[in-house]
């Protein structure tokens, strides 16, 4: 990276270790650290830990990457340690000095893996369920045999995208960022964000995109997670200076657009990825802001159900609240249950990992015990990995809060 | 959001006003650039232990005292206010959390190191550490937990002349570190609890109360409580420690449930960087990932804390500032005059730095004059007191939090216990 | 009263001490070493730990260049694993004349100091956190060196040929016999005890108080000027490579980066007593603006701690009254009193600076042993100290990479310098001590952001357990720690640890009450002596608040 890049990496993010009293909010909330003895917390790893690090010799600690880079520590932090980021950092340093498995490399890259697996869905989705592959996979690549995987669509949501054609009546403007998991497991849920956007007068583009670069982000590769989000950005970039807004379903990825490709991977100053930054929305807030300004149709059926709504890390991380929650109390007879629980215990690829499995489920515990005394038809949930993750441990089918939106509209019925 | 009332800070004086408020039928958003000061604090609800000698009856030395303070924040809500807000905040904690005692006379209870804490309002998990009361005490040391010196606190208690000592214990728990958190969670669990009775079972002697370290229990304070005063026959009590506190904890989680279930809503990690208020409300702009957004309230409350929550903040430049609202700020020295006294424990000319305010706690100026009408301060905010020497923290913030919530139109005065 | 007999007595513990008693005994001698307090507590460990390449000294002092590119090469070999091999920059700032540089580089050459010029934007991708208006940078070998680990593995590496190390004991009278000092009358500060030690030979190493010392043995006209300078700690490193500023020596020009913490520093004003050391907001403000400079944002990042330290300037009256002490020799004065006094078997060394700590103490040996007409050479310079004969230097990280191997079986007891239960606990039995203080200086406890409102309350609770200290010693060791640490605390109480130090008030005055502790409420000598602080010493300078700008600093005065 270029000494400027690492230069507005160090202000903003080692820098603010500097904000750290040592108050204990952060190990207080952290929900791995609360799990396992083997991984620290956010204050030692973070703030304290990087006072010992000087970028020059070898990463000094392993324990570092028992972080789950949710982010929950940075969204407590009264001081505003940028806790998440620093260990991210961190866990990139030690990836660089370690050397990156073969299978982070792999799930890392879920665009590589949809366009691999698309044209032999039955067949990549058979392999990917039989038992005695996946226990090989277990051995050999580090993949828990038991961690929920997706299934392919064998089918991509861009290839319904563009024989779809807009609504002539549409005066409005909406640019679509679907992201990895729409396009290649549930190009359904991309097809419903669209009809809503339609449904309220938009017409929705979709450009040429790609990747974020999240979960190489995650996995502490950081070159390449840079050249992903850079590309998004230049695709999206025009769009967003027109003033169109950019929304998207997947609410890690928007997180990934909004902040964490500026702060964690140090690209704060690349005028694309700031425009496209500052106009990115995840498509709930995106829906409820129209509804603040009396933009937004609100001709919902009644839906006689218990939904149980999940807000993943990622999502709290655009700390604009839980706005699925606004969004269902406009839909009659819908019966809402708020879970309390900060994490599902999946973390993007973290709970894939044979090493962290069990970690993963000590995390999820408490919320999948919630979701069991609700007792509700669904559970709604803005991330894909988190949706899969759930409703493998519980057995409760598992939907965007779009979905339930979609249903509410009546458009599953048009 | 378009709201009725904005709260800027999610500490024991932001949840106070934001609870009372939606309990109102108000529709509340409280925006927090992090957790509260309820993680750090013990929340017993210290009104007034030193003014400076001890206070034995704050209900009978709160007069005097407010009189020879006209600028201290008890001065401004008027000493009734205390006793509403009181009464209020034990309604609110309920019989999740049953809180005991009152201002006719302080309670002493002792120290993390054995050293006595007169308090008004403390929770039933502490009150049986009283030390107006000499049945001796034995201190129940828990070995993993390193911020907790029984034997130290013990010898201390004794020189205050209620009989004390020290037993340890060995818990065994997942690691070599642990925090009192850990801790409460390992005594959510029966079995551990059952244990821990039993070892102590043979060790106390007649007569004995036990103390111990705030960790008996999180979800589930105050049933591990009873249960253990149960199992040995005696009375116990618990002792709040360093951070994270328990206690605090515990009553974060009945305000924030408080704060939902009248519908409240709540973003912790955004920072509230600006407010522009007008005649008919207040525009409140606040970060969030990617840009900054706008919230619009018919009122603000502000709720930040003070130097050490960094929303006043003293730059290297000498200059104090209030971060949001950039309030005046009374009680600063002026340029070139010392900000700090030379002994750590003496009165320093920066302790008292705050937002002045009137008695309806709206921020006024160095004239006295209301600088925002649709702005109320509550909290350690608000300047002319020294809390951590006057021992008045909790009391400040839960008067203030309640006060400012009732200055609110619209907003039911309080009529003792609150559903 | 205990009589203790030697061959030498060195008086005085910090680096140059220490390494006389080391030399000394390599050389076989039977050696007992004395401070009136902890060792490393006066000059030695007031600096600011850079082990200088002499690129400092090029031009204006050719000869102290010489000595310590010398010194340099040799100290990171012998005492390796106290030396961080940072590397150095002199950089030349929007303040500076670029031309200097060539006069710096030519000094370099005929100095022999290694120097190697480089492209601006390499030292700015190295050190991203530089003054992006630097004009050029040069390459030196500076290093970084970690004084209280230095000074005992000296003193322990001199214990283990059979010195004694005896810190807390005062020397209060020099013994004579004719004309011959014959060795010293003592005051255990501790115990209250006194000691007497008869010697064949004594050497005052005490540094900025070796006229005190020297008078004692009747010698007249020591004279040492006190050189102040103050040094501001920053909470973390913000750079990894010793950063001078490449002009004529002036005030706040070098910052070391040391441990977990980088340094900036410093000044030199002319005090009139080396344990009268105020510190004025002025002068903190300055060395502010200064570390901004070099550091674009210095200013704003979190200071943790100010102090004073005093060099010793030896004065061969050619210095004036008041002012600057830069013009003031820095170069060593070695003192032989037979000699220049006629009085035997006793010679001063002071003067010089830490980094030719080595050389002094083998140009002080080595008089002594010619006049006790011996043939000793010195070894020092190949023997390898205790903890360093691996030739390994320190690591920034070290810490951290031991703390990862003990994750689940130790307790931390200090966090923010990652100090382990087990570690306390040795080094507490170790050194026989419940001094805060000491342990402080020996493993950094409390020195982080926090400055120990986490750990000391840990801290004296375990001494509290282990019976090392009864409840009122506690009580008083917690308050004073409280109370010392302030000092060097509020000139520099802005920002973010004005954050920590309230949070801290919220700890230490709200939720344990130290102020209410039952018991004494004051320090009074007894605790003095117990805590091994002089009451008016000059326990990191005697900090004052200034009642207006630019008034001087009355070190008697109380709060204004």
């Amino acid at each position: 990276m270029t000494a400027h890049e690492d230069s507005v990496l160090l202000d903003l993010v080692r820098g603010s270790l500097d904000h750290c009293v040592k108050c204990t909010i952060c190990e207080t909330h952290c929900p791995y650290s609360n799990v396992t003895p083997l991984f620290p917390g956010p204050k030692y790893v973070g703030p304290q830990a990087e006072r010992f690090r000087s970028g020059e010799e070898v990463s000094p600690d392993a324990s570092v990457d028992l972080c789950s880079s949710c982010g929950i520590c940075t969204q407590v932090c009264p001081q505003g340690v940028h806790i998440a980021e620093i260990n991210t950092r961190a866990k990139a340093r030690l990836a660089e000095s370690e050397g990156i498995p073969l299978r982070n490399q792999l799930i890392a890259r879920p665009d590589v893996l949809g366009m691999l697996g698309t044209p032999v869905a039955p067949l990549a989705n058979r392999t990917l369920s039989n038992r005695p592959l996946r226990a090989l996979a277990h051995r050999i690549l580090g993949i828990h045999r038991d961690a929920a995987l997706p299934r392919f669509a064998g089918r991509t949501f861009r290839s319904w995208a563009k024989r779809h054609t807009p609504p002539a009546q549409a005066t409005k403007e909406v640019v679509l960022f679907h992201g990895c998991g729409t396009n290649y497991y549930e190009p359904e849920l991309g097809e419903k964000v669209v009809a809503i956007l339609e449904h309220n007068g938009f017409r929705v583009t979709i450009p040429k995109q790609g990747c974020c670069g999240l979960p190489l982000q995650s996995n502490g590769i950081f070159p390449a997670a840079r050249s992903y989000a850079r590309r998004l950005a230049r695709r999206l970039a025009p769009h967003a200076r027109r003033g169109v807004p950019i929304v998207g379903p997947p609410t890690s990825c928007t997180l990934m657009l909004k902040r964490e490709a500026r702060e964690i991977i140090g690209l704060d100053e690349d005028p694309d990825v700031r425009v496209v930054s500052e106009h990115t929305y995840d498509i709930c807030e995106f829906l409820l802001e129209l509804h603040e300004r009396g933009e937004l149709r609100t001709d919902f059926q009644p839906v006689e159900e218990t939904v149980a709504y999940h807000a993943p890390c990622q999502q709290q991380g655009h700390n604009i609240g839980k706005p699925a929650l606004d969004l269902f109390a406009l839909v009659p007879g819908l019966r809402t249950v708020e879970l309390q629980a900060r994490c599902c215990g999946i973390a993007g690829t973290y709970g894939l990992k044979v090493e962290r499995r069990q970690i993963s489920l000590d995390v999820g515990a408490d919320l999948f015990s919630q979701i069991r005394d609700a007792e509700p038809t669904v559970v709604a949930c803005d991330a894909e990995t988190c949706r899969w993750h759930i409703e493998q441990e519980t057995g409760v089918t598992n939907l965007h809060p779009i979905d339930v939106l979609h249903r509410a509209y009546g458009l599953d019925r048009r | 959001m378009r709201v009725d009332v904005v709260v800027v800070g999610a500490g024991t004086a932001g949840l106070v006003a934001a609870v009372r408020a939606a309990q109102s039928g108000r529709k509340v958003l409280v925006l927090a650039k992090g957790a509260g000061a309820t993680h750090l604090a013990p929340l017993t609800i210290d009104v007034l232990g030193y003014a400076p000698e001890r206070v034995e009856s704050p209900a009978r030395e709160l007069a005097p005292f407010i009189a020879a303070h006209p600028e201290h924040p008890y001065a401004r809500t008027g000493e009734a206010a205390i006793a509403e807000a009181l009464d209020w905040f034990r309604g609110v904690m309920g019989d999740a959390y049953p809180y005991t005692g009152g201002l006719e006379r302080n309670m002493l209870l002792p120290s993390a190191i054995g050293a006595p804490r007169p308090s008004a309002l403390v929770p039933v998990t502490m009150a049986e550490g009283d030390l107006r009361r000499d049945e001796p005490m034995c201190l129940v040391g828990l070995r993993p937990l390193k911020d907790f010196h029984a034997a130290l606190a013990a010898d201390n208690i004794t020189r205050l002349g209620v009989q004390a000592r020290a037993v340890e214990l060995d818990l065994d728990v997942d690691r070599a570190d642990v925090n009192a958190l850990g801790l409460a969670r390992a005594f959510d669990r029966p079995e551990v609890r059952a244990l821990v009775a039993a070892q102590l079972a043979l060790r106390l002697r007649a007569g004995e109360r036990v103390g111990f370290p705030a960790v008996l229990g999180l979800r589930h304070a105050p049933t591990v409580w009873r249960e253990l005063q149960e199992r040995l026959g005696r009375p116990v009590f618990e002792i709040p420690t360093v951070p994270p506190s328990v206690p605090g904890l515990r009553v974060d989680a009945i305000l924030l449930g408080a704060l939902r279930a009248a519908g409240g809503r709540i973003i912790i990690g955004s920072e509230v960087v600006g407010a522009a208020p007008d005649a008919d409300g207040v525009t409140v702009r606040a970060r969030a990932a990617g840009r900054d957004v706008e919230h619009r309230a018919d009122w603000l409350v502000l709720a930040t804390g003070g130097f050490a929550e960094g929303s006043i903040t003293l730059g290297s430049d000498w200059r104090a500032r209030e971060t949001v609202l950039d309030l005046p700020l009374a009680h600063v020295p002026a340029p070139g005059e010392p900000r700090f006294a030379p002994g750590l424990f003496d009165e320093h000319p920066m302790s008292r730095v705050g937002v002045a305010v009137d008695d309806g706690l709206r921020p006024v100026g160095p004239d006295g004059r209301r600088v925002h009408e649709r702005v109320l301060v509550a909290g350690a905010s608000i300047g002319g007191a020294v809390p951590w020497k006057e021992h008045s923290g909790e009391g400040i913030s839960v008067t203030t939090g309640h006060h400012a919530a009732g200055q609110l139109a619209g907003v039911a005065p309080s009529v003792g216990v609150a559903a | 009263m205990t009589t203790l007999q030697t061959e030498v007595l060195v008086v005085g513990g910090g680096a140059t001490g220490a390494g006389i008693a080391w030399d000394a005994a390599l050389r076989g001698y039977d050696v007992i070493l004395v401070d009136r307090a902890d060792l490393a507590e006066g000059t030695s460990g007031r600096f600011h730990g850079l082990l200088h390449s002499g690129g400092r000294y090029v031009v204006k002092d050719p000869v102290a260049a010489r000595e310590c590119i010398a010194e340099n090469e040799i100290v990171r070999r012998v005492a390796a694993g106290t030396v961080e091999d940072t590397g150095g920059l002199f950089v030349t700032t929007p303040d500076d004349d670029p031309e200097y540089a060539d006069r710096f580089l030519d000094g370099c050459r005929e100095t022999g100091v290694p120097a190697e010029e480089i492209d601006v934007a390499q030292a700015l991708r190295d050190e991203p956190r530089l003054n992006p208006g630097i004009r050029r940078a040069i390459r030196v070998p500076d290093a970084s060196i970690d004084v209280w680990q230095l000074v005992w593995a000296l003193a322990n590496g001199a214990a283990a040929r059979g010195a004694r190390i005896l810190p807390y004991h005062r020397v209060v009278a020099l013994r004579r016999e004719g004309d011959a000092v014959t060795g010293a009358d003592l005051r255990d500060e501790r115990t209250g005890e006194d000691v007497r030690i008869e010697a064949g030979f004594t050497i005052n190493a005490s540094g900025a108080w070796a006229h005190q010392i020297a008078e004692m043995a009747g010698i007249e006209g020591v004279s040492v000027v006190p050189g102040k300078g103050i040094m501001i700690a920053m909470n973390h490193r913000l750079v990894n490579t010793v950063v001078n500023r490449c002009t004529m020596p002036a005030d706040g020009d070098i910052l070391v980066p040391i441990r977990t913490v980088s340094v900036i520093g410093t000044t030199d004003i002319r005090s009139a007593h080396p344990d009268d050391l105020p510190v004025t907001q002025e002068e903190v403000d300055a060395m502010l603006d200064d570390g901004d400079r070099l550091v674009p944002g210095l200013r704003e990042s979190r200071a943790l701690r100010v102090w004073a330290g005093v060099r010793p300037l030896f004065d061969d009256k050619k210095a004036g009254e008041g002012g600057s002490t830069r013009d003031v020799s820095r170069g060593t004065a070695l003192l032989d009193h037979l000699e220049r006094d006629g009085v035997h078997r006793f010679i001063t060394i002071t003067g010089g600076k830490l980094t030719t700590y080595r050389l002094m103490a083998e140009e002080a040996v080595d008089a002594m042993v010619e006049q006790l007409g011996h043939d000793r050479p010195c070894t020092t310079s190949t023997t390898p100290l205790p903890g360093s004969e691996d030739g390994e230097h320190m690591t920034p990280g070290a810490r951290l990479r031991r703390r990862e191997r003990h994750l689940l079986t130790e307790q931390l007891i200090c966090e923010c310098e990652l100090i382990e239960k087990s570690t306390l606990e040795e080094t507490m039995r170790a050194r026989g001590t419940h001094n805060l203080d000491d342990i402080r200086r020996n493993l950094r406890l409390g020195m982080g952001p926090c400055q120990g409102g986490f750990c000391i309350p840990r801290a004296v609770g375990i001494l509290h357990a282990m019976h090392r200290m009864d409840v009122e010693e506690a009580n008083r060791s917690l308050r004073t720690f409280l109370e010392e640490r302030w000092k060097g605390l509020w000139p520099i109480l802005h920002g973010d640890q004005l954050r920590q130090a309230r949070l801290d008030d919220w700890i230490f005055q709200g939720l344990l009450d130290v102020e209410h502790l039952p018991g004494d409420a004051r320090r009074d000598v007894a605790a003095a002596v117990h805590t091994g602080v002089r009451p008016g010493s000059a326990e990191d300078g005697d900090l004052q608040p200034t009642p207006a700008p630019g008034s001087a600093h009355d070190s008697t005065a109380g709060p204004s």
